[in-house]
């Protein structure tokens, strides 16, 4: 199983020279599986230059975390929306409020939007997650709800024997630490346990969170602490705070391995998401080395 | 390996709570009215602190408890002290209904002291699983108790 990271970053997109490393795109990874069917999670910004990649490609899976608009924004500028052969598939979570499309229609559609669903030439289709596990392109998929502000999912994919998790907005540790609950207390624990690769909400520093415990977000420390507890192989810490810059995020990294170091792991397993980044899910985790460690992942 | 040692990757899947049942643990936890929380099955999964100190024993101590256990340690009691079966209690009737509800009945602490109490019970209800339990906030009722 491929990755790559079309955006990290959370809560808006955050151009500028200072976020030119790490990137300013908000959420969106492309995964590629063993069958060569493509998955795509989130539909941020990202998305958008990963749809100019996809121009060939007739079949696009969509897997939405959530509504907030840092997950859906790219969704209108999706080139393959706009092909009239493009067959796309729009997974999310169920609310007893309304349809997943009526939900999304609410962002593509007049004030906000000058097309409307219905109008867009590709073939869409959306649909509610299942409560038991589904198959795509020959993978496993699970989802399940997750602490964040609203109904929130995270996924778990299981392909030719390498587990992915992504679970890019999330607040485990609110109302209780980490350290002291059972493991079927903590949210998404099963979703994330043994993963091969992690890719966990780490959008505040430690000094942070406490101004922005309830926002659904982790800080850098619980982000650890959740990564510890269910023996994730390697994380990947994600949905960067906009306000972070490229040399904010490369300390918070520093710290972050310093922890992971701590609490008896080996510090290379530790990366951050940035947009750009590649890796295998099954790889080993590269050693440090500092310049390849920041530039790719 | 370059994850730290945690959980035992070898051992058993484990029965992951729902989230509305986890979020409402935390909602209790910080929370001095004193209260339990109850899974589908009736099984008393949580009480928080507020009620340890009313029960008598804390919840680290008592761990989970069937509505069984629950009933033998602790009650409900009716006026004159003789059991009630839990089965007959408004309280567990509305919870089973899905419907939210409220009643009074004593409770017997671990040290041996029974104790009036009310009671309000709220199912938890989310999709796409319905039912997940429900979360009890009781108080005493004696002029010295919380919240009278």
């Amino acid at each position: 199983m491929r990755l790559k990271v079309w955006g990290a970053r959370g809560s808006v997109p955050a151009p500028g020279p200072e976020m030119n490393r790490y990137g300013g795109n908000t959420s969106c990874v492309q995964v590629t599986l063993a069958s060569g069917e493509e998955l795509i999670i989130d539909a941020g910004t990202g998305i958008r230059t990963l749809g100019l990649d996809l121009a060939s490609r007739r079949r696009i899976h969509i897997l939405l975390t959530h509504l907030h608009l840092d997950h859906i924004q790219g969704l209108m500028f999706f080139p393959p929306c706009f092909r009239s052969d493009a067959e796309i598939t729009i997974w999310g979570p169920s609310s007893p409020e309304a349809s997943l499309e009526d939900r999304v229609a609410r962002y593509i559609s007049a004030p906000l939007s000058p097309v409307e669903v219905r109008e867009l030439p590709c073939s869409v289709s959306f649909r509610d997650t299942p409560a038991s596990e589904w198959e795509i392109g020959g993978a496993s998929i699970r989802s399940q709800a997750v602490t964040h502000r609203g109904p929130t999912l995270g996924y778990r994919i299981t392909d030719a024997e390498e587990t992915l998790c992504y679970i890019s907005d999330h607040e485990p540790a609110l109302g209780s630490p980490l350290d002291d609950l059972e493991p079927e207390w903590i949210s998404g624990f099963d979703l994330a346990r043994d993963a091969d690769l992690l890719i966990h909400d780490c959008q505040y520093t430690d000094d942070e969170y406490p101004e922005h415990a309830g926002w659904g977000h982790s800080g850098v420390s619980d982000a650890l602490t959740f990564a510890q507890r269910v023996a994730a192989r390697r994380l990947l810490l994600f949905h960067h705070d906009p306000l972070h810059t490229d040399g904010f995020l490369d300390d918070l990294h520093a710290t972050a391995r310093r922890r992971w170091t701590e609490l008896g792991g080996d510090p290379a397993a530790v990366e951050m998401g940035m947009e750009g980044g590649e890796l295998e899910v099954g790889s080993v985790a590269p050693e440090p080395a500092v310049e390849a460690s920041l530039g790719r992942i | 390996m370059p994850s730290p040692p945690a959980e035992d990757r070898t051992s058993p899947p484990i029965a992951q709570r729902p989230l509305e049942l986890i979020l409402a643990r935390n909602l209790l936890t910080n929370l001095s009215t004193p209260g339990f929380l109850l899974d589908s099955a009736a099984t008393v999964v949580f009480y928080n602190e507020a009620a340890a100190g009313v029960l008598g024993r804390s919840f680290e101590d008592t761990g989970k408890m069937s509505a069984d256990e629950w009933s033998s340690t602790f009650g409900p009691l009716a006026p004159n002290g003789s059991p009630l079966e839990i089965d007959r209690i408004n309280l567990t009737d509305a919870i089973r209904a899905g419907r939210p509800a409220h009643g009074e009945f004593r409770i017997r602490s671990a040290r041996g002291t029974e104790v009036p109490i009310e009671a309000s019970a709220v199912p938890i209800v989310a999709a796409p699983h319905g039912s997940s339990g429900a979360m009890v906030l009781f108080w005493p009722l004696e002029a010295d108790g919380p919240s009278r």
